[in-house]
C-alpha cells in the first residue's frame, strides 16, 4: 500500500526516481525522507504518551508504516469520494465521510486532539522550497483555449511543438558573400592541403624549416594521361549544376534521340559559341545497326578449324 | 655487276605483303615475315638490296630458293673508335657518308640479297621475283614504339598498345623494305593480336578471324592504291572504336576511359574533310579512314596512308577552351597531308618542299575559312618572322638543293654544321623552318598566279595520281602519283600560262630572306613623298631581292597602293601625293577598305599629308622590314589600319616610344571589343613596357588595372572579379592576359608595384568557377605566370643563405599561393596538369630570383617518367636553368647532370628519345653556335642514328 502510494506520488518523475536510487539527492526523496521521519517522531511521541520507554527499531518501522498507510488511505479514499461528486478538490465533509466508512468515530477526534498530554511536534524546517530546476523557456507558453479547462495541464514550451523555421537574416551584400565564399574556400583547400602534407611524403623548399611550405611529394603515375585529360568528377558535378540543358547536347550525344526537340532548339545557340559539335544527326540509335564500318563487323571463326 | 649510277632502276616492287605474327608486350618484341614481288629492271639482276635496321633476319628466299644475305648498317658506327679527329664538321660528313651508303633512292640498302644462281637466267626474261623475309625485333629503339605502363593486368587492362613512328623514311626499323617516297606498291597486310587488342593499320580492313585456339585475332587489310613504305604505319592496343556519326567509312581509335574526350575532339573532323574535297574538287583519295591516338607520341601529328596517328595529349573534353583550336589545327594538317605527302608521293628528296608547300597551304585555307582572315594573317605574319628570325640567325633555309657531285665542295649550304643531303642528316629545328618555308612560298605562288590557278593545279596533280592509282603497274603509269618540282612548275605554267620562273629561282633555288631598311622624307614643295628603301644583303641569310614591291600610302585623301621596283642601285623612289596638307577643312578620311573614319588629327606634322606608309603589306617577299616614320604615325596605323599584320607592326614599334599618345592609342586599341583579340594581347604587353619606361611621368593607376576592373570586376565592388564566364572567347583570352602584363610593371625601386601585387593575389582569391561552362585552367595558370612575372631578384646582404624566417613578405604570400595550387594539384589535377607546369616554373623564378635557396631535387622529382609529359618538360627546363645560373656551368658536368637524369628516367624507350629531342633543343639555347661534338657523340651512342638529325 505504502510503496504504492510512495510510487503514486513518484509516478510524475519516474525517471528521475529510477535513476537517482543512489545518489537520492533529488527533491522528491528529499521531501519523501523528511516526511517519514515526521511520521516517525509523531509514532514514537504517540508511543512515549501511552508510556513506552523504548521501541525496537524493526516495531517503529512498521507502526509507521502502518501510520503511513492509514493517512494515505484516508486521502485516497476522501479524493475517491470528492471525485466521484464530480468535484476535484476534497472537502471536510469528504475526509469526514471517509473516517466514518473507515469505521472512525469521527465525535472523539476534537477531544483527542484537545487532550492535555499532547505532545507538541515542531513542524520540519521548511527546507527550501525544492525549486524545480527551470526549464529553458523558450517563448510565450500558450494559454488554455476556452473549450479547456483550467486544470487540464498546462501546454508544454512552444519549442517542443511549433515549427520555428531559424535563419539568420540572409547576407544580401554581394561583397561579403564573395568574401566568404572565397576565404572559405581557401580555408578547406589549405587545411584539406595541410593534411594531406602531413599524413603523406613531403618536399620542402627549404632546407632548415622542412615544415614551413610542405609540398605533397610528387609521384609518378603508371599511366599519367588519365588524370591530365579525363576532367576530375568535381568538375563533371559542377558541369551539371551549372546548366543541365546546356549542356547535354555537349556531352552526352548518347541521349540525343529522347531529347531531339530540345536539341534542335538549342543547336542554334550552340553554334554561336562551337561549331556544331556533339550535335548527332536524330535518330542515330537506329543508325547505328546500320552502319557498316569493318571494325564493328563480328571477328570470324576460323574456317579450318570447323570443318574438321 | 651494274655500277651505282644505274642502280636505279635495277627493280621495282610491285607488290608488298607483310605480315606480323606475334607482338609481344612483355618482352618488347615482334616476329614476322615480308614478301615482296619485284620486277627486275635490268638484265641479270644478281644482287637486291633492301633496307633493314635492327631486324633480325632468319632466312631469305627468293622464288622458294634459299638465299644467301649480308647485313651491314654503317649508321651504327658513324666514326671509329681509333679516329684522332673528334668534331662535329667530321662527325657530320661521315654520318652523311653512312646515310649515303644506304640510300633506297640510290638503289642502296642495308640488306643485301644475293639472288640464287638458278634465277639469273630468269632475270633476263625479266620475270617477276618473290622475295620472301622472315626477321623479328626485338625491343626496338626506333620505328615501333610499346608504352606498356607497369601497373597490375592484363596487358589489355594495362592499356599497353604499340604503335609506328619515326622521322621520315623510317620503316626500315620495323620491317625490311624499300624504305623510300618514289618506290611505290601495293600492300597486303596480316597482323595477328590478343583477342583484347585492335591492330589498326593503312588500307580497308578486309576481314577479322580468330586464330585455331580463339586467343587471337588476325587482322587483314588491303592497300590497293599504289604506296611506299614509308607512308606505311601500324598501332595496336586495346582501342576504344568510334564510327565518325557523319562519315561511317572514318574510324576513330582512342586508349581505353577516353571515348568521350574522343567523340567531342571529333565532332567537327566532317568539316575538315568538306573542305579540303570542295576546295580540291576532289574525293578523299583511300576509301577509308582512321584516327589513332596513342601516348607517349613521337610528334603530334603524323600522317600514313589512309590513317594518321596522333598524340593522346590533344584529346580534350567541352570544357576546354584553349586546347580546341590547336587540336583542330593539328587535325586540319594531318588531313591536308593525307593528299599531299600520302596519296601524292615525292620523286626525290628535293622534291619535299612541294608537298609540304601544298599541304601547309591548303592547311593554311583551312585556317582562313575556319577561323577567320585575321588569324590567317595574324599566321602568316607569324611564320614569315619565324622563318626570317631563323634565316637571319642561322643561315639560309634552302628549298630545293641540287646537288651535282658527291663532293663536299658542291656543298650547297656550307654555312649549315649538317648536311641537307638526306633528310635523317637534317637538324629538326631546321626541317620546321624548311616547312615554313615551303608554304609560304606556295602562298606567293598564290599571290602570283591566283589561288584559283593554284588550286587547279592541285586538282590536275590529284586528278592524274587518281587515275593511275586505278592501273596496273605494268602500264607504268604510277609515276605519276610522283611530284617533282620540275613537274609541278610545268603543271602551273600550263594551267596559268604565266612564268613564274624568277620566283622560283629567288625562293626555291636559293636560300635567304630580304632585309629591308625603309625611311621617308616628304617635299611638301613637290608635294612627293621620297622613300628609301636600302637592302642588307651581305649577312647571313639574307639574298638581293630585285623586282616590284608594294608601298601603301595612307594619306589625308584616302589609301594609294604604289608599286615600285626595286632594282639594283636605285634607292630612292618618288612617291607623288594625292592630297594637299590641309587639317582645317572637316572632312573624314577615307581607309584602304572603303570605309571612312574621324580622325583627331592635331598630332600631325600640320606641312604634311601622311598619315603612315606600309611597304609590302601583304607580305609577298619573304622579308624583314624595319621602316622608319614618326611616332604619330604608327599610333595612326594602329588606331586606324585595319589589317592586323599592320596593327602587330604598329605596336612592336611603339615599343621605343614611350609617350602618353602612344598610352592612349594602346588602351584605346585594348578597350576596343571589335578590334583582333592577338592584337589587344599584343597591346598589353606593349603596354606594360612603355609604362616602365614612363615610370616617373605615369599617372593615374597602374596601366590597364582600371580596364581590368571596367571589364571584369563587379560593378558594385570593383576589387572583385566577377564569377567567371567564359562564353565569350575574346575577352577569355584578354582577361587571361592581362594580369601576365600587369605584373611585369615596375616601380622606382625596380619592383612589381604592391597595388598590382595585391590586385592579381586578389585575382586568385576570388576567383569562382562554380557557375562557368568552361574549365578554368588556363586562366589559373596564367595568374600564376602573372605571379612568376612579378617577381624581381631579393635584396641579399652578404649572401645570407635564403631561410623561411627572412622571406619578403610579399615573397611569402606568393609562395602560400603556390604551395596550394600545386598541392590542391595532386588531389583535383587539371587539365593537361597546367597548373603544375606554372607552378615549376613560378618555384624555379623564386629559387632564380634568390629568394628561396636554390635546389633542383624538387624539379628532378617532376621530371622522372610517369608525369604527364608537360610537367616533365617543365621541370627538366627547370633543371637545365639551374645548372646554368650556378657558377660552375662546365659541359661536362651539365651533360653528365642531365644525361644521368636521362637514364633514370626509365627504360630507355622512347620517351627518353623524345627527351633527348627536348634537350637538344634546351643545349642549343644555352650553348648557342658553339659546336661540341661531345653532345652528337653521347646522343648518338644512346640513339638509333634516326635521330641523330638533330645532334647539336
Amino acid at each position: 500500500m505504502a510503496d504504492s502510494v510512495v510510487m503514486g506520488s513518484g509516478s510524475l518523475n519516474s525517471g528521475s526516481r529510477s535513476g537517482s536510487s543512489k545518489t537520492s539527492t533529488s527533491p522528491t526523496d528529499n521531501y519523501q525522507l523528511a516526511r517519514r521521519r515526521t511520521l516517525q517522531v509523531v509514532v514514537s511521541s504517540l508511543l512515549t504518551e501511552c508510556g513506552f520507554e523504548s521501541a525496537e527499531k524493526a516495531a517503529m518501522e512498521t507502526l509507521t508504516e502502518m501510520m503511513q498507510s492509514y493517512i494515505t488511505e484516508v486521502g485516497r479514499c476522501a479524493k475517491a469520494t470528492c471525485e466521484h461528486t464530480a468535484r476535484s478538490t476534497p472537502t471536510l465533509s469528504d475526509v469526514v465521510i471517509t473516517l466514518v466508512e473507515m469505521g472512525f468515530n469521527v465525535d472523539t477526534l476534537p477531544v483527542y486532539a484537545k487532550r492535555s498530554q499532547r505532545m507538541v511536534i515542531t513542524a520540519p524546517p521548511i527546507t527550501n522550497a525544492s525549486v524545480v530546476p527551470k526549464a529553458l523557456i523558450a517563448g510565450q507558453k500558450r494559454t488554455h483555449p476556452t473549450y479547456i479547462p483550467s486544470h487540464f495541464p498546462e501546454f508544454p514550451d512552444p519549442h517542443t511543438y511549433i515549427k520555428t523555421p531559424t535563419f539568420r537574416e540572409p547576407v544580401s551584400d554581394y561583397q561579403v558573400v564573395r568574401e566568404k565564399a572565397a576565404s572559405q574556400r581557401r580555408d578547406v583547400e589549405r587545411a584539406l592541403t595541410r593534411f594531406m602534407a602531413k599524413t603523406g611524403e613531403t618536399e620542402s623548399l627549404f632546407k632548415d624549416d622542412i615544415s614551413a611550405f610542405p609540398l605533397i611529394a610528387a609521384k609518378p603515375s603508371a599511366i599519367p594521361y588519365l588524370s591530365a585529360l579525363l576532367p576530375s568528377e568535381l568538375e563533371l558535378q559542377t558541369l551539371e549544376e551549372t546548366d543541365s540543358s546546356e549542356q547535354d547536347d555537349q556531352t552526352d550525344t548518347e541521349n540525343n534521340s529522347s531529347n531531339v526537340s530540345q536539341d534542335d532548339q538549342s543547336a542554334d545557340k550552340e553554334n554561336v559559341v562551337l561549331p556544331p559539335g556533339g550535335v548527332v544527326p536524330t535518330g542515330k540509335a537506329n543508325e547505328e545497326n546500320m552502319i557498316d564500318n569493318p571494325y564493328l563487323r563480328p571477328v570470324k571463326k576460323p574456317k579450318v578449324r570447323r570443318k574438321k | 655487276v651494274p655500277h651505282s649510277g644505274s642502280s636505279m632502276n635495277r627493280k621495282k616492287d610491285k607488290g608488298f605483303e607483310i605480315c606480323i605474327n606475334n607482338i609481344n608486350f612483355q618482352r618488347k618484341s615482334v616476329i614476322g615475315y615480308v614478301e615482296l614481288t619485284i620486277f627486275p629492271t635490268v638484265m641479270n639482276l644478281n644482287r637486291i638490296k633492301l633496307n633493314s635496321k635492327q631486324c633480325r633476319i632468319y632466312r631469305v628466299r627468293v622464288n622458294d630458293l634459299e638465299a644467301p644475305f649480308i647485313y651491314n648498317d654503317p649508321t651504327l658506327e658513324v666514326c671509329h673508335h681509333e679516329s684522332k679527329q673528334r668534331n662535329l664538321n667530321y662527325f657530320s660528313s661521315a654520318y652523311t657518308a653512312a646515310v649515303s651508303a644506304v640510300d633506297p633512292d640510290a638503289g642502296n640498302g642495308e640488306l643485301s640479297i644475293k639472288v640464287p644462281s638458278e634465277l639469273w637466267k630468269q632475270g633476263d626474261e625479266m620475270k617477276v621475283m618473290k622475295v620472301y623475309i622472315e626477321f623479328s625485333l626485338d625491343q626496338p629503339k626506333g620505328g615501333l614504339h610499346f608504352v606498356v605502363p607497369d601497373v597490375d593486368g592484363s596487358m589489355a587492362e594495362r592499356a599497353a598498345h604499340v604503335f609506328s613512328f619515326g622521322n621520315q623514311n623510317s620503316t626500315r626499323f620495323w620491317f625490311p623494305c624499300v624504305d623510300s617516297y618514289s618506290e611505290l606498291c601495293t600492300w597486303k597486310l596480316e597482323f595477328t593480336v590478343d583477342a583484347s587488342m585492335v591492330a589498326v593499320s593503312c588500307g580497308d580492313l578486309v576481314e577479322t578471324v580468330y586464330t585455331h585456339d580463339m586467343r587471337k585475332k588476325t587482322f587483314h587489310y588491303m592497300l590497293p592504291i599504289p604506296t611506299a613504305a614509308p607512308n606505311i604505319s601500324l598501332a595496336v592496343g586495346p582501342f576504344e572504336i568510334l564510327v565518325d556519326p557523319y562519315m561511317h567509312e572514318v574510324t576513330h581509335f582512342c586508349l581505353p576511359q577516353l571515348l568521350p574526350l574522343l567523340k567531342q575532339t571529333m565532332s567537327y573532323l566532317h568539316e575538315i574533310f568538306e573542305f579540303y574535297e570542295e576546295i580540291l574538287t576532289c574525293r578523299y583519295p583511300y576509301s577509308c579512314f582512321k584516327t589513332v591516338f596513342v601516348d607517349e607520341a613521337y610528334v603530334q601529328v603524323s600522317s600514313y596512308a589512309s590513317m594518321s596517328i596522333f598524340s593522346t595529349n590533344l584529346l580534350h573534353s567541352g570544357m576546354i577552351i584553349d586546347q580546341t583550336p590547336v587540336t583542330r589545327r593539328c587535325l586540319a594538317q594531318a588531313l591536308a597531308q593525307q593528299f599531299f605527302g600520302c596519296f601524292i608521293s615525292r620523286m626525290s628528296w628535293s622534291d619535299e618542299w612541294v608537298l609540304k608547300g601544298i599541304s601547309g597551304y591548303i592547311y593554311g585555307l583551312y585556317l582562313k575559312k575556319t577561323f577567320g582572315v585575321n588569324e590567317y594573317r595574324h599566321w602568316i605574319k607569324e611564320e614569315l618572322d619565324k622563318i626570317v628570325e631563323y634565316e637571319l640567325k642561322m643561315g639560309g633555309v634552302l628549298l630545293h638543293p641540287t646537288f651535282s657531285g658527291g663532293k663536299e665542295k658542291d656543298n650547297p649550304t656550307p654555312h649549315l654544321h649538317f648536311s641537307i643531303r638526306h633528310p635523317h642528316t637534317l637538324s629538326w629545328e631546321y626541317y620546321k623552318m624548311f616547312q615554313c618555308k615551303a608554304h609560304l612560298v606556295m602562298r606567293l605562288i598564290e599571290n602570283r598566279i591566283s589561288m584559283e590557278f593554284m588550286l587547279q593545279v592541285f586538282n590536275k596533280l590529284l586528278s592524274l595520281a587518281s587515275t593511275a592509282s586505278s592501273q596496273k603497274y605494268q602500264s607504268h603509269m604510277w609515276s605519276q602519283m610522283l611530284v617533282s618540282t620540275s613537274g609541278f612548275l610545268k603543271s602551273i605554267s600550263n594551267v596559268s600560262g604565266k612564268d613564274i620562273g624568277p620566283l622560283i629561282k629567288q625562293w626555291v633555288d636559293q636560300s635567304g630572306v630580304v632585309k629591308f631598311f625603309g625611311s621617308f622624307a616628304f617635299n611638301r614643295k613637290r608635294n612627293v613623298l621620297e622613300l628609301e628603301i636600302r637592302q642588307d644583303y651581305t649577312s647571313s641569310g639574307t639574298q638581293k631581292y630585285v623586282g616590284p614591291i608594294k608601298v601603301t600610302v595612307q594619306e589625308l585623301d584616302g589609301s594609294f597602293n604604289h608599286t615600285l621596283q626595286i632594282e639594283e642601285n636605285s634607292l630612292k623612289h618618288d612617291i607623288p601625293c594625292h592630297s594637299k596638307s590641309r587639317r582645317n577643312k572637316k572632312k573624314k578620311i577615307p581607309l584602304m577598305n572603303g570605309e571612312e573614319v574621324d580622325m583627331d588629327l592635331s598630332a600631325m606634322d600640320a606641312d604634311s599629308p601622311l598619315l603612315w606608309i606600309r611597304i609590302d603589306p601583304d607580305m609577298s617577299i619573304l622579308r624583314k622590314v624595319e621602316f622608319e616614320q614618326a611616332d604619330f604615325m604608327w599610333q595612326y596605323q594602329l588606331r586606324f589600319e585595319r589589317d592586323v599584320v599592320a596593327q602587330e607592326e604598329a605596336i612592336s614599334a611603339l615599343e621605343i616610344f614611350p609617350t602618353p599618345a602612344s598610352r592612349l592609342a594602346l588602351t584605346d586599341i585594348l578597350e576596343q571589343d571589335q578590334c583582333f583579340y592577338k592584337v589587344r594581347i599584343q597591346a598589353c604587353f606593349c603596354l606594360a613596357k612603355i609604362a616602365n619606361s614612363m615610370m616617373s611621368t605615369w599617372t593615374g593607376p597602374p596601366a590597364m588595372k582600371s580596364l581590368f576592373t571596367r571589364m571584369f570586376c563587379c560593378k558594385s565592388c570593383p576589387n572583385i572579379v566577377k564569377t567567371n564566364n567564359f562564353i565569350n572567347f575574346q575577352s577569355y583570352f584578354l582577361q587571361k592576359t592581362m594580369p601576365v602584363a600587369m605584373a611585369l610593371l615596375r616601380d622606382v625601386q625596380n619592383l612589381c608595384p604592391k597595388e598590382v601585387l595585391n590586385f592579381i593575389l586578389d585575382l586568385i582569391k576570388y576567383n569562382d568557377n562554380r557557375k562557368n561552362k568552361f574549365s578554368d585552367n588556363y586562366y589559373r595558370a596564367e595568374l600564376i605566370d602573372a605571379l612568376t612575372n612579378s617577381l624581381t631578384p631579393a635584396i641579399s646582404i652578404n649572401n645570407e643563405v635564403r631561410t623561411v624566417d627572412n622571406l619578403n613578405t610579399d615573397v611569402r604570400l606568393i609562395l602560400e599561393e603556390i604551395t596550394r595550387f600545386l598541392n590542391m594539384e595532386k588531389l583535383l589535377p587539371s587539365y593537361r596538369n597546367t597548373i603544375t607546369v606554372s607552378c615549376l616554373r613560378a618555384i624555379r623564378m623564386l629559387q632564380k630570383n634568390g629568394h628561396i635557396p636554390s635546389d633542383p631535387s624538387l624539379f628532378k622529382s617532376y621530371a622522372q617518367y610517369g608525369h604527364f609529359v608537360d610537367v616533365r618538360i617543365a621541370a627538366l627546363e627547370a633543371v637545365i636553368d639551374y645548372t646554368r645560373g650556378t657558377h660552375f656551368v662546365l659541359t661536362t658536368n651539365f651533360l653528365c647532370l642531365s644525361f644521368s637524369m636521362l637514364g633514370k628516367l626509365g627504360p630507355f624507350s622512347w620517351s627518353g628519345i623524345f627527351f633527348i629531342f627536348q634537350l637538344v633543343c634546351l643545349l642549343q639555347r644555352l650553348y648557342g653556335n658553339c659546336s661540341c661534338h661531345t653532345k652528337g657523340l653521347i646522343v648518338n651512342k644512346r640513339n638509333p642514328p634516326s635521330c641523330l638529325s638533330i645532334q647539336r
